[in-house]
């Protein structure tokens, strides 16, 4: 009961922060300077298509009309029509959104399965010459502008080397297998530049709270039953050490992992969302954009809550604590 | 006193000068932070310097795309540009906005903070608008904004501003918090029925450690931000940043031929950020001696 209840809790709040986000776009859009009519209407369609948009949208009435009419269209999933390429911006987002969530998603395993480890091996020898130089690879890694590096790889691997692949995300003309290969290695260098940008926060923050979770009782209790260290560190320390990385997740993901995905798309010329929006950014096309925040926000929310009700349904003291 | 040299705020009247003294002469022993205040101390020279020691990059050069010499230290653009004079202006620039964007963050973050620390009321609301702030993606939100009111530096400093005081309010408002459950506030409290008089002289004081943290973390990460933007295509079209030279860079498609484009302005941005990362963790060590250690 009491989990069901928690459970509830957290997609509560996930509603609530996709409403919060879907409201502070209709006020920005309305209230900014800048002519709202032109943000949602290019003046460069025909007066009669603007007219019949403007009427869509319910510009012309009350404030608080146009916020209903306004959640009652993004409901019904409709961003509105992309004035650059003249089709729904939900369609054209939506061609692009898998492109981005693969990136991101092999981005972020990657970095999890080479960052944990890393910051266990680096608290377990606290002080030390390893200790050291991976602290110094996480700081040096987390002071990275995110197109720096991408242009750092793209140009010795991509250009000088020749290993890999410089833009897009296939070779057009291949099928089967040899286009997965093509995605493959299209996937590399864009997700190695974020994964040495994101990699220091979850080395430093599981060395830390490892470190501190190795000084406490039951560690010491661990040790004197005679459990060996490496069982101690990896099974009884580490455990705990994994709620604020965890949580680090999800804060990673809204601060720098979204940034950075459409910074190195940009780079990459990956066909992702956060290239569409360097596009709409040149064209001006604002429909784009906002239908761009919105859904990597409920992108965002949507991992964050499933994220954490997994760790709920694991760890004990979410249950206890929820009842 | 010392402490004033390497950040003006740093030292609250009430604060005993021995302890502080103290931060000061343990700061001077740790390398890592002597070195991140010569970095920061450079690049700070170069931005106010700037018109003596270059002349502002405009217009068009005669000599397209060349390597860095001894006429041009760090190459030409495609336009036939000094790129030196570009990152030596562009550090004006991204250092103004880092600075702007920081203080007005800072100072309205931590007015939230504490005022919210201190009514239990506004604390309320402030945690409710920063939790969802915070759990929203923040690059996609600013260029909206700055695409919707049109690239200017001071759209770029308020865009910045105003999605970086969650982020500063998160993490002095724990502080006050605690600070606030303590007997000497409630001490305080008998002794005069003025909030903002006990927020001045007991929360405040409490929290300014992390506030100078703060500030060093907000403006690195704002010169990020800004240049992120400007990569975009959303900085000011009108002065030249480091963000811009990059832009530039990748307009011209020069990106790939031309390696000292992109270098000298990521170096820029990566010294700076990572010299203010050095300093504030310098800081946090000297402050506190027993931590990390």
């Amino acid at each position: 009961m009491s989990l069901w209840l928690f459970v509830l809790r957290r997609i509560g709040r996930g509603v609530a922060t996709i409403w919060f986000a879907v409201t502070v776009t209709f006020l920005m859009l309305r209230l900014l300077p800048g002519d709202p009519a032109l943000a949602i209407a290019s003046t460069n369609m025909t007066p009669e298509i603007r007219a019949e948009l403007l009427n869509q949208y319910g510009l012309d009435q009350s404030l608080p009309v146009q916020y209903v009419k306004y959640l009652g269209e993004l409901l019904q999933g409709n961003l509105g029509m992309s004035f650059s390429q003249n089709i729904p911006v939900g369609d054209a987002l939506m061609q692009q959104l898998p492109w981005t969530l693969l990136l991101v998603g092999v981005a972020l395993v990657v970095t999890v399965a080479i960052g944990i480890p890393l910051g266990v091996v680096a608290a377990s020898r606290a002080g030390g010459l390893l200790d050291r130089v991976v602290q110094v690879v996480a700081v040096t890694g987390q002071s990275l502008f995110v197109p720096s590096i991408g242009i750092l790889l793209l140009y010795v691997f991509g250009l000088q080397l020749g290993w890999f692949p410089i833009g897009g995300a296939y070779t057009a003309g291949t099928y089967g297998g040899e286009w997965y290969l093509s995605v493959l290695s299209h996937l590399v260098l864009p997700c190695l530049s974020l994964v040495l940008v994101q990699l220091g926060a979850y080395v430093l923050t599981v060395r830390s709270t490892l470190m501190e979770s190795l000084g406490e009782d039951y560690i010491v209790l661990a040790k004197a039953n005679g459990l060996p260290y490496r069982r101690v560190l990896w099974k009884h320390a580490l455990r705990n050490a994994l709620l604020p990385t965890t949580t680090l997740i999800g804060m990673q993901i809204c601060l720098y992992v979204v940034g950075g995905v459409i910074l190195i798309e940009t780079v990459y010329a990956y066909p992702g969302i956060g290239r569409g929006i360097y596009d709409a950014v040149t064209r001006l096309d604002f429909p784009v954009l906002q239908g761009a925040f919105l859904l990597l926000a409920g992108v965002v929310v949507v991992v964050n809550m499933i994220t954490d009700i997994v760790y709920g349904l694991l760890d004990p003291r979410v249950k206890v604590g929820s009842s | 006193m010392t402490t004033t040299v390497q950040m003006p705020q740093a030292q609250p009247e009430e604060t005993p000068p021995k302890a502080s003294s103290g931060t000061w002469r343990r700061f001077r022993k740790e390398p890592l932070g002597m070195i991140a205040l010569v970095v920061l101390a450079v690049l700070v020279f170069a931005a106010v310097a700037a018109p003596w020691l270059a002349d502002y990059p405009t217009g068009y050069g005669d000599r397209v795309l060349e390597g860095p010499s001894g006429a041009h230290w760090f190459g030409t653009d495609s336009l036939g540009l000094d790129v030196f004079a570009e990152v030596v202006w562009g550090a004006r620039q991204s250092l103004l906005v880092a600075a702007a964007a920081s203080l007005i963050a800072i100072v309205f973050g931590t007015l939230l903070a504490v005022v919210g620390a201190y009514f239990k009321r506004v604390d309320a609301v402030v945690g409710v608008i920063v939790d969802l702030t915070l759990s929203l993606p923040v690059l996609p939100l600013m260029i909206l904004v700055a695409a919707l009111v049109g690239p200017s530096t001071v759209t770029i400093i308020f865009v910045i501003a105003a999605f970086s005081w969650p982020e500063v309010t998160r993490v002095v408002r724990s502080q006050a918090l605690s600070v606030v459950r303590m007997p000497y506030v409630d001490a305080a409290r008998l002794m005069t029925s003025s909030p903002a008089w006990i927020i001045r002289r007991h929360v405040v004081p409490a929290v300014m450690p992390l506030i100078l943290v703060s500030v060093v973390l907000t403006a690195s990460r704002a010169v990020l931000s800004a240049a992120g933007l400007a990569f975009l295509g959303l900085g000011d079209p009108n002065t030249w940043s480091w963000g811009r030279i990059l832009y530039e860079a990748q307009q011209a498609g020069a990106m790939s031929t031309a390696w000292w484009l992109p270098l000298f302005p990521s170096l820029a941005i990566f010294l700076l950020v990572l010299a203010a990362t050095m300093l504030s963790t310098a800081y946090n060590d000297a402050r506190n001696p027993r931590r990390n250690r």
